[in-house]
């Protein structure tokens, strides 16, 4: 065994000399479905009877396996920090290489990655779409210091594809020398590591890090938070050598080296902490500094924020897999908006977003929920009375 | 072991009572139910399968689920937050889990009488939120309260650390609906505390660990949330001169919600002095005049003693990580168990010197560092302390033969085996030494009034008659 899977092994076997159930209390799947099998100790169980060979994988193994957000808000219950979503994560990639098939609503997912380069079943072509007018923005080897990785659902999905514009014109202001791969660009592989295809990940690796590196960029700025995970935390070499940033801890810089104002503007809002850029990649604070230096702007948080603030239950391949599930743990989240009084529910991760404003919609609230990036591009060109 | 004729019988009817996605039966969905905390034998780790697991949201479910296994004369365990640690949870004989955590309604709040009707699948934790929004407070805490279940925190008399203003969830019972093993739905009486008509059905399902019937609903007394709250903590060179001062308060009148007295391996992470390893801790709730009486009284009790008390912000905080501490606490140890013994305070420094100094080591046991003393001071003397399970060749033999000894003190000095954890498997076989064998049987008499055939929760808590 790997050292994932050994940390699998010892997490579950930790887990299995308390069993205690407390990550039971923060779960948002378990909260939901309220079985044992759907919750990090239940997971845990299964994996270490797996591995003992009292429990033979069957096809509702692997809907456990897959019934996990990976939000780690569990794991701020266990007092020894069991790392229940890596092992649950591993665990997934563990049962792939015993056999076990993908979910069919994941293989949609993982040929579309394998035969185009993103999730969204988009020709490569297609990934330069949002980039009109920023031609001469392509990435010039051997010059271009700064990259902007835009990711998949950044550039693909059309509503969302205002936050990279967002961030090129904030990029832009503040006189940034940025670089895009545009349809050069290859999906960090998050999605394929997440739902535990480790082969078509590494290949997704290799090539994007091979197209990264051939450009000779000293830094990168990605939009989304699970590319910023994804690059940083599971592409083993290239933080050494390039620096990795989100786009907040971008933002919230060119803001403390005076590059960057904003312009007035009285409103209350709330930060949703995604779970890859807070508990995952422990940024909290630059989304934080960012917001509050707008004058005039109110940020009030949420019941449950940082650490422990709760998923969007987008993540992971849930979305997918559980959509209804997935829409409730959502639901969740926008009642704790709506909650602290705020207009706008401002987060940074395209998923985030996406999965917030659906639940927005299906409960309808009236909160609007913005992408940071799209949020602070639009202070500038502001009409009386609105966000958008 | 169930044969399978009845077996795929049990389930189809169970499909057809409740659907088919509130009944697992994949081995991959059984694995977390085949056992709760309890450190099971070794050698039958895995060995206890249920044959299936339910999830029942109202008592007309858990009637129809109680028929079909009185019928087909299986066993049923009923489940509530799953963190028992005496086994009371593991389906020794295989059957059908009924998991009521899904049945987590909040019934009914009365404010002017004081009450909550809840389903007895909420947890503690969220029947406090609940609760919180009446300005009301049930003031359960038990080291288990975001995991436990009013129904399980009944069935296994649980602790709570305000037991000395507000009692333990057993005096906070004031009516039940329970379904019996016939299948027929008992109110135990009206929803009031204070009655002289009648037995008091009730307190027979406190403690009672699923084997007469499944509790459906229960109502609690609450409390309005106090005003104010406080907590003292404070710091001596050793436990027994921490218990000392924990004893002269508790000679006082002085009213405080609870405390606990024990000794740790270095307490400057709670902000001691250097060498101050003993402490005890009191918290106060009340009016605000009250409160600060009482505080003052106590302090007053400190400085008497020698007792250094620790910042305000320190003690809060401490008071404020008690649940917290419990979760995940036995992942960071190897194989290990705890005391919930109680023991009358007279006899306490016996009991802690030959638990310690003979009992333990006969049988190659030893505390946990900073795990040897723990006393909870109030009317509830639960001495608690954890220890090492034995090694080695025999291990499970040498630990059953530990238990044994540790109950044969803990009776011999009048005490009782299990103050909170329940019986269980763990502590059936050492009942004996606790009740006479008339009190035994008059338990017996009552199990086999209520479940002839045994089909409640079999194989836990009641030994069997030699």
């Amino acid at each position: 065994m790997d050292a994932e899977l050994v940390q699998m092994a010892e997490v579950a076997e930790a887990c299995s000399r308390c069993r205690c159930g407390c990550c039971k209390d923060q779960c948002p799947m378990y909260s939901e479905l309220l079985e044992e099998s759907i919750s990090p100790k239940g997971r845990n169980a299964l994996i270490r009877s797996v591995l003992k060979g009292a429990v033979e994988p069957d096809e509702r193994a692997v809907r456990i396996a897959y019934s996990c957000l990976l939000c780690r808000r569990d794991e701020q219950s266990c007092i020894a920090g069991l790392r229940n979503s890596d092992a649950t994560e591993a665990f997934r990639r563990y049962l792939i290489e015993k056999g076990a098939r993908l979910l069919p609503e994941h293989a949609a997912l993982a040929k579309s990655l394998d035969n185009y380069g993103n999730p969204w079943q988009e020709s490569r072509a297609a990934r330069k779409r949002w980039a009109k007018g920023l031609q001469d923005k392509k990435v010039v080897p051997g010059k271009t210091r700064t990259l902007f990785y835009v990711g998949c659902t950044f550039a693909l999905d059309r509503t969302l594809d205002d936050g990279p514009k967002a961030l090129a014109s904030l990029m832009d202001k503040a006189g940034v020398d940025y670089g895009l791969l545009l349809e050069d660009e290859v999906c960090c592989g998050s999605t394929a590591r997440r739902i535990g295809d480790i082969k078509l990940f590494e290949k997704l690796r290799r090539e994007n890090e091979k197209r990264i590196r051939g450009t000779g960029v000293e830094n990168i700025v990605t939009a989304c938070a699970g590319c910023f995970k994804t690059l940083k935390q599971d592409y083993p070499d290239l933080s050494e050598d390039i620096s990795i940033m989100h786009s907040t801890q971008f933002i919230s810089e060119l803001i403390a080296n005076d590059k960057l104002h904003f312009p007035k503007r009285e409103v209350k809002v709330t930060y949703h902490d995604p779970c890859h850029l807070g508990r995952h990649s422990d940024v909290y604070d630059a989304p934080r500094r960012v917001l509050l230096s707008v004058p005039g702007l109110e940020l009030v948080e949420m019941k449950n924020s940082r650490q422990t603030a709760r998923c969007c239950g987008g993540g992971a391949g849930v979305k997918t897999a559980y959509p209804e599930v997935s829409q409730k743990v959502a639901a969740k989240r926008i009642r704790e908006a709506e909650e602290t009084g705020a207009e706008v529910l401002i987060t940074t991760c395209p998923f985030c977003v996406q999965t917030l404003r659906g639940a927005a919609s299906a409960v309808g609230s009236k909160i609007k929920v913005e992408e940071l990036s799209v949020f602070l591009d639009n202070l500038s060109h502001k009409r009386e009375g609105g966000h958008r | 072991m169930m044969e399978t004729e009845v077996r795929d019988q049990m389930v189809q009817r169970l499909i057809s009572l409740l659907g088919r996605a509130k009944v697992l039966t994949s081995r991959s969905d059984l694995v977390p139910y085949t056992k709760d905390t309890y450190r099971i034998r070794y050698d039958e780790d895995y060995k206890y399968f249920p044959d299936a697991v339910v999830f029942p949201e109202t008592t007309a479910d858990v009637k129809g689920i109680v028929e079909i296994a009185a019928e087909l004369k299986v066993p049923i365990i009923p489940k509530g937050g799953g963190s028992n640690r005496t086994g009371m949870l593991v389906p020794v004989t295989g059957g059908i889990v009924v998991d009521t955590i899904r049945m987590n309604r909040i019934v009914e709040v009365s404010v002017p009488n004081l009450y909550v009707t809840v389903q007895p699948g909420i947890t503690l934790k969220e029947l406090e939120e609940g609760l919180a929004e009446h300005g009301l407070a049930l003031n359960q805490e038990q080291g288990s309260f975001k995991v436990a279940t009013v129904g399980g925190s009944i069935s296994t008399s649980g602790f709570s650390r305000k037991h000395q203003k507000y009692g333990t969830i057993a005096d906070r019972v004031m009516s039940l609906e329970v379904v019996l093993a016939n299948g027929k739905v008992m109110r135990t009486g009206p929803k009031i505390l204070y009655t002289s008509t009648g037995y008091r059905l009730q307190q027979l399902f406190v403690g009672a660990e699923g084997t007469l019937g499944i509790i459906t609903e229960a109502t609690l007394r609450v409390e309005p949330v106090p005003e104010a709250k406080d907590v003292i903590l404070a710091f001596y060179y050793d436990f027994w001169s921490a218990n000392e001062a924990a004893l002269r308060t508790m000679s006082t009148c002085v009213t405080f919600t609870g405390g606990e007295a024990y000794e740790v391996e270095d307490a400057t992470s709670l902000g001691a002095p250097q060498g101050r390893n003993g402490l005890f801790y009191l918290g106060f709730e009340g009016t605000k005049g009250e409160v600060h009486a009482q505080v003052e009284f106590v302090k007053k009790i400190v400085h008497e003693t020698g007792g250094v008390l620790a910042k305000h912000d320190d003690a809060a905080k401490f008071m404020e990580k008690y649940t917290s501490q419990w979760c995940g606490a036995r992942a960071l140890t190897s194989f290990e168990d705890s005391l919930t013994t109680y023991v009358p305070v007279e006899h306490m420094r016996e009991f802690y010197e030959k638990l310690w100094g003979e009992v333990m080591p006969k049988h190659g046991s030893a505390p946990l560092p900073g795990e040897k003393f723990s006393l909870d001071v109030g009317r509830y003397r639960m001495m608690a302390g954890r220890f090492y399970l034995p090694k080695g060749e025999g291990a499970w033999e040498k630990y059953q033969a530990l238990l044994r000894d540790i109950a044969k003190l803990t009776t011999r000095l009048g005490g009782s085996i299990s103050s909170c954890h329940g019986v269980g498997i763990e502590h059936k076989d050492n009942l004996d030494l606790e009740y006479s064998e008339v009190a035994l049987d008059v338990m017996r008499d009552l199990k086999k009034a209520l479940d002839p055939d045994n089909i409640m929760n079999p194989g836990k808590m009641l030994p069997d008659k030699k």
